[in-house]
């Protein structure tokens, strides 16, 4: 059920134990396949487990860097696992779903899943967000400052620039973003920005978000109607790009 | 006029009256006859000393022919025969006496009577053909205005409601109709809430199945106190036309069966009528269903298979023949598999998108949406395919959030991109406008394609409707039809117009919603 794969070399063995671990809990053989090919070119050890059972005693003794939960497994509610896992650990969770289901990856996102990847999705965004998810598994703290294309933000001393021209943003901009900053290139979603920018009694307001994200938008954006920075997750929240 | 004369008229008023608008005179008719001789002979007795009496005889006759015209058959001859009588006892001498002298006056008395009869029989004749007449066209009237309303009829329920209210206006008494529905009468409808008891449900069910008249004035159940006429057409009986008609009417059974017969038969004929269109109408619906499905299982196997045979030759060009191609090759044989299918995904949550939205599981999350962002998210969605197009986009200054379920108005306006980058050629541009108009958002996508024929403008928005262009453009056809669904999901409606110049564009205009407390530009 879990297999650890095969084929590197015993000069590698030292070297694997160093290589983030990934755990791929998902029961299609097809996509089993694809990314065990895939993540398994020297930067990743990959772990493969095909029942939610099997995926939460792997996560026991693997103790991955980061798990791939594919939502839709024969045994367990994928929402259930997540819960299980964050008992105990803290390690990244990247559920895959599909478009059709943003309720169910807000869900899973809310019950402390780190992000998610669309079915169907290409290598370089799994790779990216994978990415993402080790450097808070490794512990590294954020750089104090953000770059990302022509935004600067340099958290120490509040301060933001576009094209090197200081962003005069409101307290609470600059909250958003700061927020955004530290978590760049996760998806964030509505409930955990507004509890967490305006506190509990906002859940049911989201229009401050949407108010205030049009607004940071405008101050850091070249194109408003085209944004390069803060990317829009349709029905789930927003993610910073992270690069 | 003929049978029942001697009876009173007073009361009610039968159907024959209401037909020929005259009444039954009866004893009047008979009074008037004796008033009219008394007033002849009081005439005849102050022209006595001018007239001879031979020529009084004519006074009687013009009284005679008077009363057949306008008494009827029996009071004519009671005033002949009063005639003879008074012009014996008041003029013949001796006067005042029934003797008679001269015996020449028995000629005078005989050819009086005997003319007099003849002419009262000859104009109540006429009289009672005119009557018939009359009858006839009162009933042909009567009939056409039935078959003008039903005829204008359009389901079951107006029909026999038309029914009901003619022949109750024709006939008075109350109607009532009985339809057959799986073997078993139904009243469809009755005059002022008559609806005959259940136990004569049996008469009724026994003049449907024998399809033969009933109950009062018919040979069959004849004791009933309602007439039962079966509403009998070419391939089945509908139903049971229930009547309580005046004892009057029921005397002259001919002449009712005839109107009532009539009555059947054109209902049957109406509710035939609409039987068999509502059976054209379904096998049409059925038609264009089959039709639909057909259209839905080409294009699904089309719109599947075309992108499956492009990944499957690309990548089996990579594996067999790999060493044979160079790099480039290569690389561009695996850019169309990847293309195809994101192409292939495309379809798929189309697909999806119609059966949810067939289904009636749609439910609309709405929320207060930045119609900037809503844009912005379905330009980044569409990024990959925005190749060498220009896209212009124009906000209306302070547009205010506006509610809608996000995830599907982005798939509203991923899919109308779509389908304007598949008529912009490369190098060509779209233009995205939004707009409040009233208490509306609305929101424009424009292409500089080659527009749609104006007549086929409306007919976009069908399911598997695809614009008349080259293999190149593709499409699945649902695209815009699955914007159609979701606006009017949204209480918003979707329009095309071709632009001035060239290119199309589409327009779908929203309801604001409640969300509008924040404007974009406060906080």
């Amino acid at each position: 059920m879990v297999s650890r794969q095969k084929g590197e070399s015993m000069k590698g063995e030292e070297a694997k134990s160093n290589l983030p671990r990934v755990l791929v809990i998902d029961d299609e053989v097809a996509i089993q396949r694809f990314l065990k090919t895939a993540l398994d070119t020297g930067d990743y050890s990959v772990h493969l487990a095909d029942t939610a059972h099997a995926g939460l005693a792997a996560a026991v003794a693997v103790r991955p860097d980061v798990i791939l939960l594919d939502l839709g497994l024969p045994d367990l509610d994928g929402i259930e696992v997540i819960r299980r896992v964050r008992e105990w650990s803290q390690v990244p969770i990247i559920v895959i779903s599909v478009r059709e289901r943003e309720a169910e990856k807000v869900q899973a996102l809310d019950s402390g899943a780190d992000d998610y990847l669309t079915k169907p999705f290409g290598i370089g965004e799994l790779l990216a967000r994978i990415k993402v998810a080790l450097r808070r598994s490794l512990q590294q703290a954020p750089e104090p400052v953000f770059q990302s294309g022509e935004l600067r933000v340099d958290l120490p001393h509040r301060r933001v620039s576009v094209r090197g021209e200081e962003v005069q943003l409101t307290p609470t901009e600059y909250e958003l973003l700061r927020m955004l900053v530290t978590h760049a290139g996760k998806v964030l979603t509505h409930s955990q920005i507004l509890r967490q920018i305006w506190g509990v009694a906002y859940l049911e307001q989201p229009h401050v978000l949407r108010v205030n994200i049009s607004n940071l938008r405008r101050k850091i954006e070249s194109d408003a109607s085209r944004p390069r920075y803060i990317l829009t997750e349709a029905g789930v929240g927003y993610r910073l790009r992270s690069e | 006029m003929s049978v029942n004369e001697g009876k009173s008229t007073l009361i009610g008023g039968s159907f024959r009256e209401r037909l020929t608008g005259i009444r039954d005179l009866g004893a009047v008719g008979y009074c008037a006859a004796i008033a009219m001789v008394a007033a002849a002979t009081l005439i005849c007795n102050q022209a006595r000393p001018y007239l001879s009496p031979v020529n009084m005889v004519m006074g009687y006759l013009l009284v005679v022919v008077l009363a057949a015209l306008f008494l009827g058959r029996r009071p004519a001859m009671l005033s002949a025969l009063l005639g003879v009588l008074a012009f014996d006892f008041f003029f013949v001498p001796p006067r005042f006496s029934f003797s008679v002298e001269e015996k020449e006056y028995l000629m005078t008395f005989f050819a009086l009577f005997t003319v007099g009869l003849v002419i009262s029989s000859l104009v109540a004749k006429a009289r009672e053909r005119l009557d018939a007449l009359r009858v006839s066209e009162r009933q042909t009237t009567s009939l056409y205005h039935l078959s003008r309303d039903l005829a204008a009829a359009t389901d079951n329920a107006a029909l026999v409601k038309a029914a009901v209210d003619n022949i109750q206006q024709s006939l008075g008494g109350e109607v009532a109709v009985l339809l057959a529905r799986e073997g078993e009468l139904e009243l469809a409808a009755g005059s002022d809430g008559f609806a005959p008891e259940p136990d004569r449900l049996k008469v009724a069910r026994w003049a449907l199945h024998s399809r033969r008249m009933a109950g009062a004035g018919t040979d069959a159940h004849a004791g009933d106190p309602l007439t039962y006429v079966p509403l009998k057409a070419l391939l089945e009986t509908h139903g049971v036309l229930v009547l309580r008609l005046d004892e009057d009417d029921i005397l002259h059974p001919e002449e009712l069966h005839r109107l009532l017969n009539a009555y059947a038969a054109q209902i049957a004929m109406a509710l035939e009528r609409l039987r068999l269109l509502q059976q054209a109408q379904e096998t049409r619906l059925l038609k264009e269903r089959e039709n639909l499905e057909r259209a839905l299982l080409n294009s699904i196997s089309h719109d599947l298979r075309t992108p499956l045979t492009a990944i499957t030759g690309a990548l089996s060009a990579v594996l067999e023949e790999g060493d044979k191609l160079n790099s480039g090759s290569r690389a561009e044989l695996l850019e169309t598999a990847r293309e195809e299918a994101a192409r292939l995904n495309r379809f798929v949550g189309n697909l999806l998108d119609m059966t949810r939205l067939e289904a009636g599981v749609l439910q609309l999350k709405k929320e207060p949406c930045d119609v900037q962002d809503l844009i912005g998210t379905a330009l980044a969605t569409v990024e990959p395919r925005l190749a060498g197009v220009a896209v212009s986009v124009r906000l209306a200054p302070e547009l205010p959030l506006v509610s809608l379920d996000f995830v599907l108005m982005l798939q509203v306006l991923v899919n109308l991109l779509d389908n304007a980058l598949k008529h912009a050629a490369a190098g060509g541009e779209l233009e995205i406008a939004a707009d409040v108009a009233g208490e509306r958002l609305v929101l424009g996508v424009a292409d500089r394609g080659a527009g749609v024929p104006e007549a086929d403008l409306p007919r976009i928005f069908e399911k598997f409707y695809r614009t008349p262009v080259p293999e190149v453009v593709g499409g699945t056809g649902l695209g815009l039809s699955i914007c159609r669904g979701i606006v009017e999901a949204h209480g918003g409606a979707i329009r095309a117009e071709n632009r001035e110049g060239k290119g199309l564009r589409i327009v779908v205009e929203v309801p604001l919603g409640v969300a509008a407390e924040g404007r974009v530009d406060e906080g």
